[in-house]
């Protein structure tokens, strides 16, 4: 699903010294993997999030996503790529105020070409357990529910690569909990994710691990993942270099 | 993502964010607004000022004819003029020109006392020939106006302007009153119907019409003219008409060019071409006015997009993470702009028509509307939002999502 070889990310300040943010990341993640990427503060783990999401683009280094070379995609490329292949779950949720559950659900389909299914994103909203609440404003919800919509709405144009940056970063442990029971099910259904976090205990629903540090890969480690049951079973990725 | 797509998403944010969205619609709507106002006031006040032309000079089909040359000013008066206009250069004009209807022979002479009885006024007379009514489209209230019997037995007749009448006979029926001018008695057969104020504000109604013929050899003892009126048969060949009756005065009168004319021909199109290009001045200026007040309207857009950019900075994040691309951005926003102008733009229209509405109704003028202008102040409006919209929108689209979507 996702190969990096060699990507490379360096920043220009304003006096034009440049900042190394991933100094050569090679990495392999498999379709249906459950991946965290852990690292703290300033360790380039946002950098390289904003790579594998097609927001930004490696300095060198070569990015496949399903295959296609996204490296030097163009902006508007870049947007058909994020359209039709990956799904956003934000620390801060990031949904649309003054717009209901269902509508924010449906934004993604807006950008794909296709019609806007409603329907679709009704039985979304059912999937992620909010069925009754699909006319409300995301204003009046509970942050787990409002984050139960984004990823609902990560869902929308049915990609195959969900990367979702601290989800559980702005919810108690209780509602985070079952936003990962969520995302462990439906890695379990096919999806690929890539989840992005400081935290252990996070990090330790997925099955494997990569740890950033000062924009390099530190360490790459299957895990049991919790809670105990199943481990995804997929192919084990491996790291080169 | 498709036009239908950015329009239902444009009123969908339009109709969530009321507040904001009625700021901008406002905005545009006053500038609008005053555009049709100033429109419909100046297109009511060139009718009123057209209407009353026409009333001071009847109907757009006459050729006046008055002796001196081009550059003599003022209303020709007997005591004023060359005597170099006959009655029988009329009869020419009337027997020789083709495309003539009628030719009315006048002398006129201005701040003449007359005197009813123990009253007395100053007036202006003029000695008519019978086609004079019927070209000015005059008729009288009362009585009879001057016959060509009249004229053909040099009666002693008057017939008078209401000012006149109220004057002289403010109680009393003055039909069959006698009337003396220098001495003279006259006696009243009519009274104009009012033709109200002139468009210099002077009343049109201070007048007394006698026989040209009359005045001729029982008033003033003159034999020449103060002015011929020609009425044509086809106002559209006016031009060919003025060349034809200049050149038979000229001939007339053994003129050779380059020797200057001593007479005038004009007509009153060229008079009101005049008067329409002054009013269509007054009206360039009160639109421009109007313009600034639309643009105005434009900048209020454009800071209220502004605001609006930065605050929904992250809305716009989202959206180029879930895969807009720049140009859906910009379209977004653009389409918001414009179809919260061309709202403007309608209520803008529905509160000038309003206002002039009230301003014709102060003024007492009939109200006059362009319904072509309010189209086009519809289409203004849109076009100033996606003007004024323009940067706001482009700054939208060149948001970076990375640190938008930053928390």
């Amino acid at each position: 699903m996702i190969e990096l070889e060699h990507v490379v990310k360096t920043y220009q300040r304003d006096d034009g010294t440049p900042v190394p943010a991933l100094r050569d990341i090679t990495c392999r993640i498999g379709a249906g993997e459950f991946v965290t990427v852990r690292g703290s503060s300033g360790s380039g783990k946002s950098s390289l999030l904003n790579i594998l999401g097609c927001l930004d683009t490696p300095t060198s280094g070569i990015y496949r996503l399903a295959g296609e070379d996204v490296s030097g995609y163009t902006d508007k490329e870049r947007s058909a790529v994020r359209a039709r292949r990956i799904g956003f779950v934000f620390q801060a949720f990031n949904l649309l105020p003054r717009t209901t559950a269902v509508e924010n659900v449906e934004v993604p389909a807006l950008y794909s070409g296709g019609e806007v299914d409603r329907n679709k994103a009704l039985a979304l909203l059912k999937r992620v357990g909010l069925a009754e609440r699909s006319g409300h404003f995301v204003t009046e919800m509970s942050g787990g529910e409002q984050q139960r919509v984004a990823i609902a709405r990560a869902l929308m144009n049915d990609p195959p690569l969900l990367l979702a940056d601290e989800p559980t970063g702005n919810l108690d442990s209780a509602v985070g909990d079952s936003i990962m029971e969520l995302l462990t099910e439906l890695n379990k259904e096919g999806l690929t994710i890539v989840l992005v976090t400081h935290d252990e205990r996070v990090a330790s629903f997925a099955a494997r691990e990569l740890l950033i540090r000062d924009g390099v890969l530190a360490s790459d480690r299957a895990q049991p993942p919790r809670p105990a049951a199943v481990a995804s079973g997929k192919e084990p990725a491996h790291v080169v270099g | 993502m498709s036009w239908v797509k950015t329009l239902r998403l444009a009123l969908r944010t339009l109709v969530r964010n009321p507040l904001r969205s009625l700021f901008m619609m406002l905005g545009v709507a006053v500038g609008i607004a005053s555009l049709i106002a100033m429109a419909s006031v100046g297109e009511a006040t060139r009718q009123e000022t057209m209407r009353q032309f026409k009333r001071m000079v009847g109907t757009f089909d006459r050729v006046s004819i008055q002796p001196g040359s081009a550059r003599t000013r003022g209303m020709p008066s007997l005591t004023s003029v060359e005597p170099t206009l006959r009655f029988e250069d009329a009869d020419a004009i009337a027997a020789e020109i083709p495309n003539v209807r009628r030719v009315s022979r006048e002398q006129s002479a201005f701040d003449i006392d007359v005197q009813a009885r123990d009253r007395t006024a100053t007036t202006s007379i003029w000695g008519i020939s019978a086609e004079w009514m019927e070209i000015r489209g005059d008729d009288v209230s009362v009585g009879r106006g001057i016959s060509p019997e009249d004229v053909e037995t040099l009666a002693r007749v008057a017939v008078i302007g209401e000012d006149l009448r109220k004057e002289l006979f403010p109680d009393e029926d003055p039909i069959g009153k006698i009337i003396r001018i220098a001495e003279v008695p006259f006696t009243v057969q009519g009274v104009l119907v009012p033709r109200g104020a002139g468009p210099g504000g002077s009343s049109l109604d201070n007048l007394l019409l006698l026989p040209v013929s009359t005045a001729s050899k029982r008033l003033f003892s003159r034999d020449y003219l103060t002015t011929i009126t020609v009425q044509l048969e086809d106002p559209s060949r006016y031009e060919a008409a003025v060349a034809d009756i200049s050149a038979l005065l000229r001939e007339r009168h053994g003129i050779v060019p380059p020797v200057e004319d001593n007479f005038t021909v004009s007509n009153p199109r060229a008079a009101m071409e005049q008067v329409e290009e002054v009013d269509s001045t007054l009206s360039s200026v009160l639109i421009g006015i109007a313009v600034i007040a639309t643009v105005i309207g434009g900048v209020v857009i454009m800071s209220l997009m502004l605001i609006a950019v930065s605050e929904r900075r992250r809305e716009i994040g989202v959206r180029r993470a879930v895969g807009a691309t720049r140009n859906d951005v910009l379209r977004q926003f653009l389409v918001e702009a414009a179809l919260i102008s061309a709202l403007g733009g309608v209520v803008g229209v529905l509160l000038g028509v309003a206002g002039a509405t009230v301003a014709a109704f102060q003024q007492q003028l009939p109200p006059a509307f362009l319904w072509g202008a309010m189209g086009g102040a519809v289409l203004l409006a849109t076009l100033v939002g996606l003007v004024f919209g323009l940067q706001p929108a482009w700054r939208a689209a060149n948001v970076d999502p990375i640190q938008a979507l930053r928390s």
